[in-house]
């Protein structure tokens, strides 16, 4: 697909539309729309945004490119003065004090928000069910999930309610619903849109990442997005990823983990999609070669130990003395007690508890820090991976998105269904899910840094398969 | 100390599925030399922010007031200290 914020720029400029026509109609949608992807609408700041560009164009004033283009927030990211929920209980009054990095600089650029995106609680699931604001269902087929974390975001891009969604990826949650919505999902390098302003689940895989319908406009959003923060000390300089550079393909080797495709656990349907895809890339000349990685038990069991970890950390500040629906106890120990306990759902008390459990005294060793060292070795492996081959082809989901109900009945399940995506969260690596190749598509990695490759890669594959 | 004293979550237990994937670390073979080269993210002393105070807009401090749970009178009520 063609980009739609250079498409939706053009109308603007050429007055074919009006801005505020534009907001008015996705706000709407957002508002009538049954997929439960939405937590709450600024319906009142996106208009006044809106009636501001419409007189700078009415003034023969030049507009940016992303001046006026509609975007969604996931509901983890702060924005001054509107509710960020997190999806939870314990948030559901929160109010934003201040605006994440990320969307400021899509502020800045003239983005128009007009939602916050329901999501998994706190990015804790693969299904967006774990929520207070009800199952998001997804796009293609409301009787499954949308996938998650970032299943509003998904959904509102997939439907058009949105032209682009900011979503959060730790373990996948970016581009595992974009492959069950079939659109688009970027988790850049780690550190290159800065954290600052993002509710922290495991800060050590923690991304910030665009959903959209087209590859020219993941680039546009990802452009204004990066850079060093100093709000965000893990956050890096990178250079502008220009449409010139991702325009004609330089790839020569492309990977694919031979574990993958031979497990047990992936549908016999996606399997042969991505086996006939490689020998699509193979036709044009590309070598492929075929890789030795960890197990997906081994990859899966690493991610959920650290995330635990560090979200069993994270979330120790949510205890409801300054923010959040605070329910008084006997005294102070109790309130912490009780608020939580109410205020968490089960999934999030699941993860709390087993990171506190692999921290604590006669687990650490044999669980946590064995976890820190399995990491490393993963790392390792894929440095020597990305000396051999340019891009590394993944499936993005083993299976088809499960019906709705079913995720939450089988935890361990849930974890494994992301075997293919938590190991580039733990190599801290670009990954993009295109919406081709199989039913919940194919995701593109290369080297730390080389998030420009991915990109130019995913043009290549739009004319190939 | 207990899973649920140290998570502040009444009764909480650890799971039967989390302990599951533990297990899996637990019996996993790792090569102890690559412990800690690859993932570190320190940041150089010379790469750190200027650490100066800066004032909170009246928006964010009218904001941060309005988050708080409990208000009596005009002052901030915290919960029940621990007595003894």
């Amino acid at each position: 697909m063609e980009s739609q914020i250079k498409k939706i720029h053009q109308q603007l400029v050429s007055k074919q539309i009006t801005c505020t026509a534009l907001v008015q109609e996705k706000l709407d949608l957002l508002k009538q729309n049954t997929y439960n992807s939405v937590n709450s609408i600024l319906d009142t700041l996106a208009l006044e945004l809106a009636a501001k560009v419409d007189a700078k164009i009415a003034n023969g004033e030049t507009i940016g490119l992303l001046e006026g283009i509609p975007f969604g927030i996931k509901d983890v990211y702060m924005l001054q003065g509107t509710y960020t929920t997190a999806s939870s209980d314990l948030l559901k009054n929160y109010k934003s004090a201040y605006t994440a990095t990320a969307i400021q600089k899509l502020l800045d650029a003239g983005a128009i928000p007009l939602v916050k995106e329901n999501c998994d609680s706190f990015g804790h699931g693969s299904s967006s069910e774990n929520t207070i604001f009800g199952a998001v269902k997804n796009a293609v087929n409301p009787e499954l999930v949308a996938g998650g974390s970032s299943g509003g975001s998904a959904v509102n891009v997939a439907k058009d309610y949105t032209v682009f969604s900011i979503g959060g990826d730790t373990g996948g949650s970016i581009r595992q619903p974009a492959g069950y919505n079939h659109i688009y999902g970027f988790k850049p390098t780690y550190g290159r849109v800065s954290r600052y302003g993002l509710m922290a689940y495991a800060s050590s895989t923690d991304c910030v990442g665009p959903l959209a319908k087209s590859i020219e406009d993941i680039r546009i959003v990802l452009n204004v997005m990066s850079g060093k923060d100093p709000k965000d000390q893990t956050s890096i300089a990178s250079t502008e990823i220009s449409e010139e550079a991702v325009a004609i393909s330089s790839i020569k080797t492309v990977g694919y983990f031979k574990n993958f495709v031979e497990s047990e656990a992936i549908d016999t349907q996606i399997k042969s999609d991505f086996l006939a895809s490689i020998e699509k890339i193979k036709a044009k000349g590309i070598e492929v070669k075929e890789l030795d990685f960890f197990k997906s038990d081994i990859l899966v069991s690493t991610y959920y130990t650290l995330a635990m970890a560090e979200t069993a950390s994270n979330l120790s500040r949510l205890d409801g003395t300054n923010y959040g629906n605070r329910i008084e106890g006997e005294n102070l120990i109790d309130t912490y007690a009780v608020t939580r306990s109410e205020n968490f759902s089960e999934e999030t008390k699941r993860r709390i508890v087993g990171g506190n459990q692999v921290l604590s005294q006669g687990f650490s060793e044999g669980i946590y820090l064995k976890g820190l060292a399995l990491r490393d070795q993963i790392s390792q492996n894929f440095s020597k991976d990305f000396e051999e081959v340019d891009i590394v082809l993944s499936p993005v989901t083993p299976s088809t998105p499960p019906k709705i109900g079913e995720s939450l009945k089988d935890p361990l399940a849930m974890y494994l269904s992301d075997a293919y995506t938590v190991g580039f969260s733990l190599g801290q690596l670009p990954t993009l899910t295109v919406p081709q190749g199989t039913s919940t598509g194919l995701q593109i990695t290369a080297a730390k840094n080389n998030d420009e490759l991915v990109l130019q890669f995913a043009n290549f594959l739009k004319d190939t398969i | 100390m207990t899973v649920d004293i140290l998570s502040s979550i009444k009764g909480a237990q650890s799971s039967e599925s989390v302990n599951k994937l533990f297990d899996v670390i637990r019996n996993a073979s790792s090569n102890n030399n690559a412990a800690n080269t690859v993932n570190y993210n320190c940041v150089s002393v010379n790469d750190l922010r200027e650490d100066v105070v800066v004032e909170s807009s009246a928006i964010e401090k009218q904001i941060i007031l309005e988050n708080f749970p409990n208000k009596k009178n005009g002052f901030l009520v915290v919960a029940k200290v621990i007595e003894g």
